[in-house]
């Protein structure tokens, strides 16, 4: 699918989604044209200048939905068979030069919590977090949901049913750059989009918050995009 | 930091179950279940025809609107009926928080059951249940009768004001309409917040009732809501919580700290006062010991199983909240495997919170899936996931995150499992949780 074609469906149709649905049972990721990662003032993202310690969050596929990007700070093996609301998919593992960088959607898979800048219930706890008992987690606070970053962001404990939404990344090498380039599926995007169109609209615009983020998207520090973060 | 819950809190919890022995804890299934009732109204529901195994859930709170939704989601070929008597929703949970104004009414009750039912592909049926005919599977409706084949009933709490000795018919509804407790139903709420805002001076009494009451936090949390609006509106009134249990039930280090570091010379707390009669024309309540005059109250009585529990004729006899006779494992009627009862009706010794009902449901809708189709499923734990508000202005809140286990036979409930944490230092984070935490039932019951 070229960039017009993409533009042309995302425009408030359902048709996209739906074949882009086929697309990821098909091959376990649904495809998105490829969107470069870049610091918050445009430039390039250089992976290895990543912070180790805290999740950076970035919009793709679309202008509303939020990602986290961490850099684990260790290699994060796969591949893994795992299952989404979409369906099963093959998690890779982590890209980059130590295979430690992993990307999710920043939307927790049991009731919704998600990272808005007026605040987050879910974040990456590099360090110590109460509820998980141990470092290295991404934790919800809303309901106390744990999962793990370096396993796929599997579901650790509480009620969540599902890993948090694999984003396939890319790594160039040659650049120390990173792109976003798939989901692994979209029901999870549609439910999203369903559950807080009101806020979506007052936030973005009607249709803006379901526009395709572009070729470019920034990443940005939690604790500097959120308000307030909880730190359960 | 988090702490860990210990047996002797547990132990706190479910002393009403524990009182009644281990009988009703049993997984026993033995035959028989008592008296039913085969009420009629000799016409048949409006509704359409079913399209599938018919199942109708009575109840739309958190456990009946979870389990509508997730039933149908477990297994699409059942035919769903929501029976709810109230024609618009407003949740019990959080209802606290509008006291002090942290939220308004919306927040509680901008949720529709037609939004709900839209959502989750089920049929939302506004109607009370007055019978029930379980040999011919049909629940009898003030809007006719609906033939099932499975029927949960997630009908909620009654009140039992003869747990603080008033059994006068006319006692009883003058401290309903008078000084309500808050709660059951939505304008409960409203009353509630009236008093107050109007409150001027004096002594506003919360009481708190013993045994496996709903919502364990509630009473603590009210204090600390209404304590919050007389500290910024500088009222000079006290808020006197009398409390028959020997101790704070839940969080009860956050809720002390709460108390005397926030509220020192507002809330006085009273354990082990158990009120045993009372004056409304003196304003009195009255223990074996004392008397406490208070200018207003939210009087908050026993707690029982609703009455519909015991109109259909399903109450265990040995429950002294006359809980359902069903099966602890898979919540059955006991020799009756096509009618459940959820919620707070139950007789486990879970804590009655809005969370729990929603894990349970979850549970629940698996079991009821599972059956549909001839299996079945292995118990698993509902989860107890609480926050507290303990200051309205700054937002600060605690929490609790609990799960449950079995006993070496698999039979009873035995306490709360070895991942059960407290969160008890408040703080803004925790206060957000907080409402974050509703806003996320709220999605999850009427949202797809």
């Amino acid at each position: 699918m070229d960039r017009r074609g993409f533009v042309k469906l995302c425009a408030g149709s359902t048709a996209w989604l739906a074949a882009s649905m086929h697309d990821a049972r098909a091959s376990g990721y649904t495809d998105f044209p490829k969107v470069r990662l870049t610091d918050p003032q445009g430039a390039p993202l250089r992976a290895s200048t990543l912070a180790k310690d805290e999740a950076y969050v970035f919009h793709f596929p679309f202008r509303s939905l939020p990602c986290f990007l961490i850099d684990l700070g260790k290699p994060a093996s796969g591949p893994q068979e795992l299952t989404s609301e979409s369906g099963s998919y093959t998690w890779p593992g982590g890209v980059g030069k130590d295979k430690s960088l992993v990307a999710y959607v920043a939307v927790c898979t049991h009731q919704l919590s998600y990272t808005a800048s007026d605040g987050s219930q879910i974040r990456y706890a590099a360090g110590t977090s109460a509820l998980a008992g141990r470092p290295g987690t991404i934790v919800c606070c809303a309901h106390a949901s744990v999962f793990d970053p370096a396993k796929g962001a599997q579901r650790e404990h509480g009620e969540a049913r599902n890993p948090l939404l694999s984003v396939r990344l890319e790594y160039e090498p040659e650049e120390d750059s990173l792109y976003a380039t798939g989901l692994a599926g979209t029901e999870l995007v549609e439910r999203f989009f369903k559950t807080y169109r009101r806020e979506l609209i007052a936030e973005y615009g009607p249709g803006v918050y379901r526009e395709p983020v572009g070729a470019a998207a920034a990443a940005v520090l939690l604790s500097k995009y959120a308000s307030s973060v909880s730190d359960c | 930091m988090s702490d860990r819950i210990n047996r002797r809190d547990f132990l706190k919890i479910s002393s009403a179950a524990a009182a009644s022995g281990a009988a009703v804890m049993t997984g026993c299934a033995t035959a028989g279940g008592g008296m039913e009732t085969a009420a009629t109204v000799g016409f048949k529901a409006d509704l359409p025809r079913a399209k599938g195994p018919r199942l109708v859930v009575v109840g739309g709170g958190t456990s009946g609107l979870t389990i509508a939704k997730y039933a149908k989601k477990e297994y699409p070929k059942f035919d769903v009926v929501l029976v709810e008597k109230r024609d618009m929703y407003s949740s019990c949970f959080s209802s606290n928080l509008w006291y002090a104004g942290v939220i308004n009414l919306e927040f509680l009750a901008d949720h529709s059951f037609l939004d709900a039912a839209r959502n989750n592909r089920y049929t939302y049926f506004n109607a009370t249940v007055t019978g029930l005919d379980r040999t011919g599977r049909k629940l009898v409706t003030s809007e006719g009768e609906i033939d099932y084949d499975f029927l949960v009933l997630a009908p909620g709490i009654s009140y039992d004001y003869a747990r603080i000795g008033v059994k006068d018919v006319e006692a009883i509804t003058a401290l309903r309409t008078d000084y309500p407790p808050g709660f059951i139903s939505p304008t409960e709420h409203v009353t509630i917040r009236r008093k107050v805002q109007e409150f001027e001076s004096g002594v506003f009494v919360q009481c708190v009732p013993s045994g496996n009451y709903r919502c364990l936090p509630a009473p603590y949390e009210r204090a600390c809501m209404i304590a919050s609006v007389f500290k910024k509106n500088k009222i000079k009134g006290k808020v006197l919580l009398l409390d028959a249990n020997p101790d704070i039930t839940i969080k009860a280090k956050g809720f002390h700290a709460a108390f005397n570091e926030l509220y020192k010379d507002i809330v006085e707390y009273k354990p082990s006062t158990e009120i045993k009669s009372v004056d409304l024309e003196k304003k009195l309540l009255k223990t074996d010991f004392e008397s406490y005059q208070f200018d207003d109250a939210a009087i908050y009585p026993g707690v029982r199983a609703s009455t519909l529990i015991e109109e259909l004729g399903l109450v265990d006899p040995k429950s002294p909240q006359k809980e359902a006779r069903i099966d602890v494992l898979k919540y059955n009627v006991i020799g009756d495997e096509r009618v459940y009862v959820t919620g707070d009706s139950r007789p486990h010794p879970y804590s009655k919170s809005a969370n729990t009902s929603n894990t349970e449901g979850k549970y629940v809708a698996k079991v009821l899936a599972a059956r549909a189709q001839g299996k079945d499923i292995s118990w698993y734990s509902p989860r107890t996931v609480c926050f507290s508000m303990v200051s309205a202005s700054p937002m600060e809140g605690i929490g609790v995150d609990a799960g449950y286990v079995l006993n070496a036979a698999g039979n009873a409930i035995a306490g709360f499992s070895p991942d059960t944490k407290l969160f008890e230092d408040r703080d803004e984070a925790k206060g957000k949780s907080t409402l974050e935490w509703a806003r996320g039932l709220y999605r999850d019951m009427f949202e797809a």
